[in-house]
């Protein structure tokens, strides 16, 4: 699995990761460090805690890719201080280095372009004192389980509680350090504890946090509504994809399960590396309808809140989200499966595996029965994927609107 | 957006943690734990390969073979980038800057310092890395997840060396809620 098509991914996911978790800010890491600001230490053990558990898991059920790195304690110790220097210098570390340098910070892009320099010069070295350096006190690749003879489990746990305790600890000061601002008064109305500052607001301050609160709630249904777009999105296309993958006989469809030889294997495509089988296909159609229609109702319910929210902190751009909860609605309506309650009167557009074999293996012949099958299958889905962007369209700019 | 939505961090902490942990989970089940500093050297060994080529033939580290070529952890860096850059122009938090809050409360004005100084941790930060066979993601998160016993003294070095560097290089706190001007 180690294809470059598998890193881009990974690294994307990464530095994604990296700054929504904000890490890519030196000002926290140096925070850290001066063990002022606790945001990033309580980040990093969650995360090494996260890490380890996962691993562990992992391990019990033997998926685990362990690359443990040799243990040359001496070359460590002289890295880590080299590398503690650095991070204290400049509040980066590698990997936060380059996604901070991608993000706009000129200094992190600096610092990326001295770490090349730092490459090179370990390319130079490495020779004459790498490699002579190495030889003492090099243990090997050894993990802490196998040097002590205890289970990895065992040593979970008090790293476990070292981890928590150190949650704890960081927790209590951060608390009291806010409580120190908000009684000096050093709070500003965007911050964290903006009420006890003024326990009797004027209607007109009423007025403000109304606004202010309608719109950061504003800003998290609009992400809600994107990550919902994006999923109905996902779902709508592999539903298409795998009806014109059985269509054009890329899958062949299993007959009878029962009756057919189990020692025969049914022939099946290799698509990107994964086997493809109608049974397979079969599941993955199943748990998109699900995904479609409980995701359809989210979106439809988080249009008719965000209705809600700008009408009620008077945020504007209501045409555009009544339009947008219009079509979300209509979409709902037209995803049910409606086949199952009446029958052949009407349909919705999400298709059960049986009802696309049942299609499929049909022989149509007259250009008619051509023309109902692509419209019930492709007609109808692009219908309900016309709706969807133009529901997001409208949504986006009532965002737009409210945001301004 | 103030300079002040763009300081605070996007997630809570816990979701952050947790985030990253799945992230390194995800990594450590589809291919090996992450890493990045390596990947600096791989690169200067392919342009080395370029500039001097029977240097890099005899060299016992860019000889070997994991140093040849451009695979998994060249596009992991790469992908780090492309996130990176994306996530922060969706956020909106995409600015140009050079000096952080820290730096300007202790060293007000020059950003060519700041730079300067950039350029150095850089340099001690990818040479301390190789060394340690690992930078902060991969010996001290992956060092710990996998239990090794090279994650031990990494630990001590680098928060005893960040710690007293940071307090001698930003002795002074500044003020936290503060808006940048």
């Amino acid at each position: 699995m180690s294809t470059p098509v598998v890193g881009l991914i990974m690294g994307v996911i990464f530095g994604a990761s990296l700054v929504l978790t904000g890490l890519t800010n030196p000002d926290k890491i140096i925070g850290a460090l001066r063990l002022k600001d606790f945001y990033a230490i309580r980040t990093v053990a969650v995360f090494l805690l996260v890490g380890m558990l996962g691993t562990l898991i992992l391990d019990l059920f033997g998926v685990a890719n362990f690359s443990i790195k040799p243990a040359v304690i001496l070359t460590v110790l002289i890295g880590g201080a080299l590398l503690g220097t650095g991070l204290g210098l400049t509040g980066f570390g590698p990997a936060t280095g380059l996604a901070s340098a991608a993000s706009g910070r000129l200094d992190a892009l600096v610092t990326v372009i001295g770490m090349i320099f730092g490459a090179h010069v370990y390319i130079l070295i490495y020779p004459s004192v790498v490699v002579p350096l190495e030889r003492i006190l090099n243990f090997g690749s050894l993990t802490l389980p196998q040097i002590t003879g205890a289970s990895a489990a065992l040593w979970v746990v008090p790293i476990f509680a070292a981890g928590s305790l150190t949650l704890f600890i960081t927790r209590s000061r951060e608390q009291q350090y806010d409580e120190q601002r908000m009684r000096a008064g050093d709070l500003e109305m965007n911050e964290v504890f903006p009420f006890p500052l003024s326990p009797k607001p004027t209607l007109r301050e009423k007025g403000i946090y109304l606004k202010s609160d309608c719109l950061n709630a504003a800003y998290v249904f609009r992400q809600w509504k994107n990550l919902l777009f994006v999923v109905m999105l996902l779902c709508l296309l592999l539903l298409q994809g795998s009806f014109w993958l059985v269509s054009t006989g890329q899958v062949d469809i299993a007959e009878n399960s029962n009756t057919a030889a189990p020692a025969e294997e049914s022939p099946s495509r290799w698509l990107f590396g994964f086997d493809v089988t109608f049974e397979r296909l079969t599941s993955i159609v199943r748990i998109a309808n699900i995904i479609l229609v409980l995701t359809s109702v989210l979106y439809a319910l988080i249009m008719y809140f965000g209705l809600g929210i700008s009408f009620k902190g008077g945020l504007g751009g209501l045409a555009h989200i009544c339009g947008a909860l219009y079509m979300a609605l209509i979409i709902f309506v037209l995803l049910l499966p409606w086949q199952n309650f009446f029958g052949p009167i009407t349909m919705g557009a999400t298709y059960t595996p049986g009802e696309l074999a049942r299609w499929c293996t049909t022989d149509i012949s007259d250009t008619l029965g051509m023309v109902l099958f692509y419209l019930r299958f492709t007609g109808y889905w692009a219908l309900v994927m016309l709706l969807l962007l133009l529901a997001q369209l409208r949504s986006f700019r009532w965002a737009r609107a409210i945001v301004r | 957006m103030t300079e002040l939505n763009s300081r605070t961090p996007p997630l809570p902490w816990w979701a952050a943690g947790i985030l990253l942990g799945l992230v390194q989970v995800l990594a450590i089940a589809l291919v090996k734990p992450m890493g990045v500093s390596k990947q600096f050297v791989v690169a200067d060994g392919r342009v080395l390969d370029r500039v001097a080529p029977e240097y890099s033939e005899n060299h016992p580290l860019l000889s070997d073979e994991q140093y040849k070529k451009f695979g998994y952890g060249w596009w992991f860096n790469v992908g780090i980038v492309l996130g990176a850059c994306l996530t922060a122009l969706h956020l909106r938090t995409w600015k140009v800057r050079t000096v952080s809050l820290w730096w300007k409360r202790n060293h007000d004005a020059p950003v060519l310092l700041r730079l300067i100084a950039g350029f150095c941790g850089g340099f001690l930060l990818l040479l301390g890395a190789r060394l340690a066979h690992g930078c902060i993601t991969g010996q001290f998160i992956s060092g710990w997840t996998q239990l090794s016993l090279s994650a031990i003294p990494f630990t001590i070095t680098l928060f005893g060396f960040g710690m007293l560097v940071a307090y001698l290089v930003y002795p002074k706190a500044p003020n936290r809620f503060r808006r940048e001007e």
